[in-house]
C-alpha cells in the first residue's frame, strides 16, 4: 500500500519531485508576467465528461481535457489564492509537516492574520481553501496525502477473527496486530498513508463490506465473525479514501471474494459502490490506488424484495436529496462511462430498474424477515453468497 | 300537511345573505370594501363633472366590535364632488342594482350599483345603524344630512333622521359608516396598500388620510386635468353568449330585428348584415319584430352572427393615465432609485377594447425585502385589486416572463424578487372579472398575452438600469481585484522562484498591463450600458412630451428580436 522515502511513507512511487514542479510552474507564471503575457494554470478536468473506464483497468481515468485559468481581472484572485496556498504546501512538505484541509483553513487564517496585505486573500469558509487545495493537487496531478494534507480517519471499521495486520512504521519497526485479539473493537484504516501487509492464520473465505457501520457492528456482536471465516467491514456511507485503499489492499493480497451489502437506492448504487468499486470523477487522478474493482454488490438486489418479501417505500420526490439521487442516477445512465460499460450492466440495470418504480429498500430490512430469529440477516447474507446472488 | 311554498326573494334580500360575494367574508375585507366602493364613487362622480378630486379619508377603530373577534370601526370618505340630489341618496346608499352605469360600455370604477348598497347593508347587520350622509350639491344653500338604510325586503332606500345643516363645501359627499371590522395597515390586502394603488392610479388626486394610529398624510395631485372618460360603446355581438343575446335583446322592445343588431350592437352596419344573410339568417326575419322571435330563430341568428367576419370594436372607449402622469404620480409612493412606464396602444382582446399599463419601480427605503417576491400592486379600471392574486390575469402574465433576463431573481413560474414594486393595469369597458367582488381578473390567453408584452417592454427598460448599475458594480469589484491581488501574486511567485527585485518589478509593470487592458474592456462595457440607458431616458422623455399615448405597435415576434439573443425571454407557460 504504501512505500517509505525521506522518513515519510508515502502512497506510490511518484515519478516527480513536486517542489521542482511547483517551482517550474511558479517559474513559467513569472516569466510570462515579465513579458506582459498572461500566465495561466492548466489542472486535469475532474468530471463526468473528462472520465473513461476501462473493465480491465477496473477504475475511472482520467482523459486528456484540463480546467486552463488565465490571469485575468476576474482570475486574478484565484491564481493568488493558489499561489498562497501552494508556498503553504510546499513548506510543509519541506518540514514534514503534516496537516488536515480544516487545518490549513485556519493555517491561512493566521497567516492573513499577520500579514494585513493579504486581507484580501481571507476565506469565508473551508470550501474555499478546499477547493483551492484540490485544484493544486488537479494542478501538480498528485495525490493530496502526497502534498501532505490528510483528511479526517472516517469508516472502515474492520473485524476477522482469521487477519493479521503488520504495519511497517516510518522509523522500519514494525507492529503487528491479531485482529482476533482486539475484543470488541475493530481495527481501523488511516487516512494517512500506511505500510500494511496482510496475511491470514486460516483461509478467508470473504471479506463483507456494509454500508451501515451500526448494521457491521450488530453482525459482528451477533457472531457473524466467530461463524465465519472472513472480513468485516462497516463502510460508514461515502467510503473515505481509507476505506477504498484498504479494500484495494485486501483485494490485492488477500485475493478473496468481496461483496457490499447496501441500501437498495439510486445514492448508493451511485455514490457508495461505485467510488467503492471504481472511484469517482472528482478523484480522477488517484483512483488507481483508491478502488477496489473486484467488489460485488450483494444486495439488497430487486429480486431481494419479492423473494424475502422486504419492505420497502416509494422515493419522495419532493424531497430534494432523494430528487437530487434520482436525477444524478438518470444522468449517470447517460454520461458515467462506469454505468455505461457492458461490464456493469447489472448494475445499470438496477439503477434502471429503481428510476421507473421510484422505491428505495434499505439493508436493514432483512431484519424483518424472521424478526423471532436475530441472526437471520447472516443467514440471508450466506445465502446469497452461496446461490451466487450478487452482481 | 306543509307545502314547500316557492318565495321570491329581493335583491337586497338575496346580498344580504351573500355579502361575502362582494367583498365582505371578513371583518378585515369589510373595512377595506367599504373604502374602496365609497373612494370609486367619489372618484367617478368628480370625473363625471370634470372636477379634480380632493378627497379626505379616515379610518379609525372606536370600540369593540358586536361580533366576536372585531371592532368597531368608523369609515369616513369625503369628496368635493358634484353631490347628490335628496331625492336619489336613498338610492344610491340603500338599493342593490341602482347604477347609473350598469352596462353603459364606460370605463368607469363602479359599474353595477351594488357595492355602496352593500357597505351599507354590513353597516346595518353589524351595527344596526345604516350610512351618514352628508350632501351638497351647488344648488343647495344648505347640506342635507341623514342615515340611509336599507329596506332588505323591498330592495329600498329609506331617509332617517333628516336634517339641513350647514357646510364649508360649495358641493360634496361625505359618508360615514360604522361597522363591525379589522384595521390591516399593511400587506396585499392592506389598507395603506389601497392608499397607495390609488394614489398611483389617480395622479389628479390631492388625498389627506388618517388611517388608525398613522399620521395624516396628504398627496397633492401631480396633474392639473381630469381625465375625459371616453363615450361609452357599445357592445360587440362577438363578446356574447346566445342567452345573453336574446336577453340583450329584450331591452329593445318591439323593434325589428335589423334594427336591434344595429343600434344594440357596435360594428354592426347595412354591410355586415348583408353577410349575416349570406351566413345563414334568414332574410324574412330582419324586418320581424324582435319580440316575435321564436328561441329556435335567435339561435339561427346568432349562429349567423357569430360566424361572420366583424370589423374589431372601436378601441375609443378606453382611457389610460399615461406614461408622463403615471411617471409623476410613482414618484408619490417614495423616493425612488429608478423605474420604468409603459403605456400600451389600447388593444382587442376577446373582442374587447383593452389598454394595459405597467409600471416598474425599485424605491429606496421602502423596507421591502431583497429576497421576497416584489410588491404587486394590480389595477382593473383604476381600481387597486388586493385579493386572491394567485389567479388573476395580471400575476399569470407576470409569472410567465422570464425576469431573469432583465436582471431579476424568479423562482421557477413564479413572481420575481426584489425590493421592487410591480404596478399593473387594465382598462377596458368591459373587463370580465372572476367573482362580484372584483377582485381577479378572467384571465383569457388573448388578454394575458397583451399583459405579457406590456411587461415584457417595461422590463427591457428596466433592465437597462439594473445592467448599469451590474456592470458598474463589476467594473468596482475587478478594479479592487487588480489592486488586491495582483500585488499578492507577484509578491508569491517571485518568492517561490527566489526570483530578484529586478524581476519582480518587471513583473509587477507586466501584470499592470494585462489588467490595463481588461479594466479598459470593462469600462468599455459600463459606457455601452450607460449609452443604452440615456437613449433610452431620451426616447422616454421624447415620448412624455407627446400628448399620445405610446404609438409603438409591436408585436411580440418584434419584442422577441429587439430583445436580442441573450435577452431574449423564454417565457415558461403557465401550466
Amino acid at each position: 500500500m504504501a512505500t517509505q522515502s525521506n522518513g515519510l511513507l508515502s502512497i506510490r512511487n511518484l515519478k516527480i519531485d513536486i517542489p521542482k514542479e511547483a517551482r517550474i510552474l511558479a517559474e513559467r507564471m513569472l516569466k510570462d508576467l515579465e513579458n506582459s503575457k498572461r500566465p495561466y494554470l492548466e489542472a486535469v478536468k475532474t468530471s463526468l465528461d473528462n472520465s473513461f473506464y476501462n473493465s480491465k483497468v477496473g477504475y475511472l481515468t482520467p482523459g486528456d481535457k484540463v480546467v486552463r485559468t488565465e490571469l485575468n481581472v476576474s482570475s486574478v484572485q484565484k491564481l493568488a489564492r493558489v499561489v498562497f496556498i501552494l508556498e503553504i504546501l510546499l513548506r510543509n512538505l519541506e518540514t514534514s509537516q503534516i496537516n488536515t484541509k480544516r487545518e490549513i483553513y485556519y493555517i491561512c487564517k493566521g497567516l492573513i492574520k499577520k500579514g494585513p496585505k493579504y486581507k484580501p486573500l481571507d476565506f469565508e469558509d473551508q470550501d474555499e481553501s478546499d477547493s483551492i487545495i484540490d485544484f493544486v493537487c488537479d494542478m501538480l496531478r498528485v495525490y493530496r496525502e502526497e502534498l501532505n494534507c490528510f483528511a479526517n480517519d472516517k469508516g472502515g471499521q474492520t473485524y476477522s477473527q482469521n487477519l493479521i495486520v503488520t504495519e511497517t512504521m516510518a522509523d522500519g519497526t514494525k507492529a503487528t496486530v491479531d485482529l482476533s485479539t482486539l475484543g470488541t473493537a475493530p481495527f481501523m484504516p488511516k487516512n494517512k498513508p500506511q505500510a500494511l501487509k496482510l496475511k491470514s492464520k486460516k483461509k478467508i473465505d470473504f471479506a463483507l463490506i456494509v454500508e451501515s457501520e451500526g448494521t457491521a457492528n450488530t453482525l459482528v456482536g451477533m457472531g457473524f465473525t466467530r461463524r465465519n471465516n472472513c472480513i468485516l467491514m462497516g463502510a460508514g456511507g461515502v467510503p473515505s479514501n481509507a476505506v477504498r485503499g484498504w479494500c484495494k489492499l485486501i483485494q490485492d493480497e488477500l485475493a478473496i471474494p468481496m461483496y457490499f451489502f447496501g441500501d437498495l437506492d439510486a445514492y448508493t448504487m451511485q455514490n457508495i459502490f461505485r467510488t467503492l468499486k471504481a472511484g469517482s470523477a472528482a478523484s480522477l487522478i488517484r483512483n488507481a490506488d483508491f478502488s477496489a474493482p473486484d467488489v460485488k454488490f450483494l444486495g439488497v438486489l430487486p429480486d431481494d424484495i419479492k423473494r424475502y418479501d422486504l419492505p420497502f417505500y416509494k422515493v419522495k420526490e419532493s424531497d430534494p436529496a432523494e430528487a437530487r439521487a434520482l436525477k444524478k442516477a438518470k444522468d449517470a445512465l447517460e454520461n458515467d462511462p462506469f454505468f455505461l460499460d457492458k461490464k456493469n450492466k447489472g448494475v445499470a440495470d438496477i439503477c434502471r430498474w429503481l428510476l421507473k418504480e421510484k422505491v428505495r429498500c434499505e439493508q436493514q430490512s432483512y431484519f424483518s424477515v424472521d424478526p423471532n430469529d436475530p441472526i437471520k440477516t447472516e443467514k440471508i447474507i450466506l445465502e446469497k453468497i452461496k446461490r451466487g446472488s450478487y452482481i | 300537511m306543509a307545502r314547500n311554498e316557492i318565495t321570491k326573494s329581493s335583491t337586497a334580500e338575496y346580498f344580504a345573505k351573500n355579502l361575502q360575494q362582494v367583498g365582505f367574508s371578513s371583518p378585515t375585507k369589510a373595512v377595506l370594501t367599504t373604502l374602496k366602493e365609497a373612494v370609486d364613487n367619489s372618484l367617478d362622480a368628480c370625473e363625471e363633472h370634470g372636477i379634480l378630486p380632493d378627497l379626505y379619508v379616515e379610518i379609525q377603530k372606536i370600540g369593540v366590535g358586536s361580533s366576536k373577534n372585531t371592532d368597531l370601526v368608523k369609515v369616513v370618505v369625503e369628496d368635493n364632488g358634484p353631490g347628490i340630489e335628496e331625492k336619489d341618496l336613498a338610492k344610491v346608499y340603500g338599493e342593490y342594482l341602482a347604477s347609473s352605469k350598469f352596462g353603459k360600455g364606460q370605463c368607469s370604477r363602479g359599474q353595477q350599483g351594488i357595492g355602496i348598497s352593500a357597505a351599507t347593508t354590513w353597516a346595518q347587520i353589524t351595527n344596526a345603524k345604516g350610512v351618514v350622509v352628508i350632501s351638497k350639491t351647488k344648488n343647495m344653500r344648505k347640506a342635507i344630512k341623514a342615515q340611509v338604510d336599507v329596506d332588505i325586503k323591498s330592495n329600498t332606500g329609506v331617509l332617517k333622521n333628516k336634517e339641513s345643516l350647514e357646510w364649508k363645501k360649495n358641493h360634496g359627499v361625505r359618508v360615514e359608516f360604522l361597522m363591525d371590522g379589522r384595521i390591516q395597515l399593511n400587506g396585499d390586502g392592506g389598507l395603506v396598500t389601497y392608499m397607495e394603488g390609488t394614489v398611483l392610479l389617480n395622479p389628479h388626486l390631492t388625498v389627506t388620510f388618517k388611517l388608525a394610529d398613522n399620521d395624516k398624510q396628504t398627496i397633492e395631485r401631480v396633474a392639473n386635468i381630469s381625465p375625459e372618460i371616453p363615450e361609452s360603446t357599445l357592445p360587440h355581438p362577438h363578446t356574447f353568449k346566445l342567452g345573453e343575446f336574446i336577453t340583450h335583446a329584450t331591452l329593445f322592445g318591439k323593434t325589428s330585428l335589423s334594427k336591434f343588431l344595429k343600434t344594440g350592437f357596435s360594428r354592426v352596419t347595412d354591410q355586415p348584415i348583408k353577410d349575416f344573410v349570406k351566413n345563414g339568417l334568414p332574410k324574412n326575419l330582419l324586418e320581424k319584430p324582435i319580440t316575435s322571435l321564436s328561441q329556435e330563430e335567435f339561435k339561427k341568428v346568432f349562429t349567423a352572427v357569430q360566424n361572420t367576419e366583424l370589423m374589431a370594436p372601436s378601441t375609443k372607449s378606453v382611457l389610460t393615465v399615461g406614461e408622463e402622469s403615471l411617471s409623476k404620480s410613482i414618484a408619490r409612493l417614495g423616493e425612488i432609485d429608478f423605474f420604468a412606464v409603459v403605456t400600451r396602444k389600447p388593444r382587442i382582446c376577446d373582442f374587447k377594447p383593452v389598454v394595459v399599463e405597467v409600471a416598474l419601480a425599485r424605491f429606496k427605503n421602502r423596507n421591502q425585502e431583497a429576497d421576497g417576491p416584489v410588491q404587486l400592486l394590480r389595477f382593473a379600471n383604476r381600481v387597486p385589486l388586493q385579493f386572491d392574486k394567485s389567479g388573476c390575469a395580471i400575476t399569470w402574465a407576470i409569472e410567465s416572463v422570464n425576469w431573469k433576463s432583465y436582471g431579476l431573481q424568479q423562482p421557477k413560474d413564479s413572481l420575481p424578487t426584489g425590493p421592487y414594486v410591480f404596478a399593473v393595469s387594465v382598462v377596458s369597458p368591459f373587463i370580465k372579472f372572476k367573482n362580484a367582488s372584483k377582485e381577479t381578473i378572467d384571465a383569457s390567453e388573448e388578454l394575458v398575452a397583451e399583459i405579457r408584452l406590456a411587461l415584457i417592454q417595461a422590463g427591457q427598460k428596466l433592465s437597462r438600469h439594473i445592467n448599469k448599475e451590474f456592470k458598474e458594480a463589476d467594473l468596482e469589484r475587478k478594479l479592487a481585484h487588480i489592486e488586491q491581488f495582483g500585488p499578492i501574486l507577484v509578491e508569491k511567485l517571485a518568492f517561490l522562484v527566489g526570483a530578484n527585485e529586478a524581476r519582480r518589478k518587471r513583473a509587477e509593470e507586466g501584470l499592470k498591463k494585462i489588467l490595463g487592458r481588461d479594466s479598459k474592456e470593462l469600462i468599455g462595457e459600463l459606457e455601452v450600458a450607460t449609452m443604452k440607458l440615456t437613449a433610452q431616458k431620451a426616447k422616454d422623455r421624447k415620448t412624455m412630451g407627446e400628448e399620445e399615448v405610446e404609438t409603438s405597435s409591436e408585436t411580440a415576434a418584434d419584442l422577441n428580436e429587439s430583445s436580442g439573443k441573450e435577452n431574449k425571454p423564454k417565457g415558461t407557460k403557465k401550466k
